[in-house]
C-alpha cells in the first residue's frame, strides 16, 4: 500500500475511533472532540517519518492550520472561565 | 489538475463534511455527528494538501522514462556481451554520482583499485591493460542523491536510509529490514512494487530496488558491494549483497 494511502487510512481510523469513544462517554462539548482530533492528527503525522521533505512541508502547513484552530478553542475556553469568575 | 485521486478524495470529503456539519449541529442537534463531519473536513483538507505535494509527472511518464533508460543500458550490455554482475562503489572510490562498474572481462579485484573511478562510461580500474570496465549510473545512484544525510555503517542506519528512499520518497515498498555482518548484507523488502525479472539488465545490475539498496548500503558501509542474490516470495523481495574488500 502506498505511504499516502496508509497515512490517510490511519487518519480515518483514528478519527472514527475517537468519535465513537467520545460519543460512548457521552461527551457533548464539540471543542473536546476537535482538540482530541487535532492531537491524534499531530501524533499520526509525526509517526510518518519517511515522508519526503516536500510532503512534510505541506503537512506542516496543515498542522499549523489545525493548531491555530486548537489555540482558538483554548482561548475561548479561557475566556469562558474568566467570565464565570 | 483535478485527476489527482487525493485531490478528488479531499474535495469530496471536505464538501461532505462542510454540508453535513451545520445539518448535524443545528438540525439534528447531535455533537457526535457534528464531530464526524469535522473529521471529514480535517481528513479532506489533508488529502487536498497531500495532492499538492505529489510530483507533477504522472506515474505512466515516470515508468516510460525508467524503461527507456533501462532499455538503453540493456542494449549496451547485450551489444558488448557483458554478463558479469555489477559492483556498486561507495562515494570514497568514485568521482561524481554513484556508479555501478561492470567489468569488460573477468572479475574486478577490489584490492587493485588505487584511484577514484572517474565519471566516464569506459573506465580503467587497475594497472593491467585488461582492467577495464563500463561505469553506468544505475537507479540506485540517483536514489542516493535524494538522501539528506549520508547513512552510517550499522544495520539500523542503512535500514533507515533505505526505508526513507524506498518507502518515503519513491513509494516502491511498504517496509524494509536490514541485517548486516562483515561479509554480507541481507535485506528484506516487504511489498515491493518492482520485481526481479530474469532479463539481461537485471542479471547485471539487479532490479531497480536491489540497485537502490546496493548503492545506499555501499555508501553506508564504505565498501563496494555486489548483488549476490535476489528472490521474490510471499510478497517480499529478499536481496543478499556481498561486501567486497
Amino acid at each position: 500500500m502506498r505511504i499516502y494511502n496508509r497515512y490517510l487510512l490511519f487518519l480515518v481510523l483514528a478519527s472514527c475511533l475517537i468519535d465513537v469513544i467520545l460519543a460512548f462517554t457521552r461527551q457533548i462539548d464539540i471543542a473536546v472532540y476537535f482538540t482530541v482530533l487535532v492531537i491524534a492528527y499531530l501524533i499520526i503525522t509525526v509517526l510518518f517519518v519517511y515522508f519526503s521533505p516536500k510532503t512534510r512541508k505541506a503537512l506542516s502547513l496543515v498542522s499549523i492550520v489545525f493548531l491555530a484552530g486548537f489555540m482558538v478553542v483554548v482561548v475561548l475556553k479561557i475566556m469562558e472561565v474568566m467570565r464565570l469568575k | 489538475m483535478t485527476n489527482n485521486p487525493y485531490r478528488i478524495f479531499g474535495i469530496g470529503l471536505m464538501l461532505a463534511g462542510a454540508i453535513f456539519a451545520p445539518v448535524a449541529y443545528f438540525l439534528i442537534n447531535s455533537i457526535p455527528l457534528t464531530s464526524i463531519a469535522l473529521s471529514l473536513v480535517m481528513v479532506g483538507f489533508t488529502g487536498i494538501i497531500l495532492a499538492t505535494s505529489r510530483p507533477q509527472i504522472s506515474p505512466e511518464a515516470a515508468q516510460l522514462l525508467l524503461e527507456t533508460g533501462m532499455e538503453n543500458i540493456a542494449a549496451l550490455l547485450e551489444e558488448l556481451g557483458l554478463s558479469n554482475k555489477a559492483v556498486y562503489l561507495p562515494s570514497s572510490m568514485r568521482i561524481g554520482n554513484a556508479q555501478a562498474l561492470i567489468p569488460l572481462s573477468g572479475d574486478i579485484d577490489i584490492g587493485r583499485i588505487k584511484d577514484k573511478i572517474p565519471r566516464r562510461l569506459i573506465v580503467r580500474w587497475g594497472d593491467n591493460p585488461g582492467d577495464m570496465a563500463i561505469a553506468v549510473t544505475a537507479p540506485g545512484g540517483t536514489g542516493l542523491n535524494k538522501l539528506e544525510i549520508k547513512p552510517g555503517p550499522t544495520s539500523s542506519e542503512i535500514e533507515q536510509a533505505v526505508a526513507y528512499v524506498l518507502t518515503g520518497l519513491l513509494d516502491l515498498a511498504d517496509s524494509i529490514e536490514v541485517r548486516f555482518n562483515d561479509k554480507q548484507v541481507n535485506i528484506e523488502v516487504t511489498g515491493p512494487e518492482l520485481h526481479y525479472e530474469n532479463v539481461w539488465y537485471y542479471r547485471c545490475l539487479g532490479s531497480p530496488i536491489a540497485s537502490i539498496v546496493a548503492s545506499i548500503a555501499s555508501d553506508g558501509i564504505g565498501k563496494p558491494v555486489r548483488i549476490a542474490e535476489e528472490n521474490y516470495r510471499k510478497g517480499k523481495s529478499i536481496i543478499r549483497l556481498e561486501v567486497l574488500s
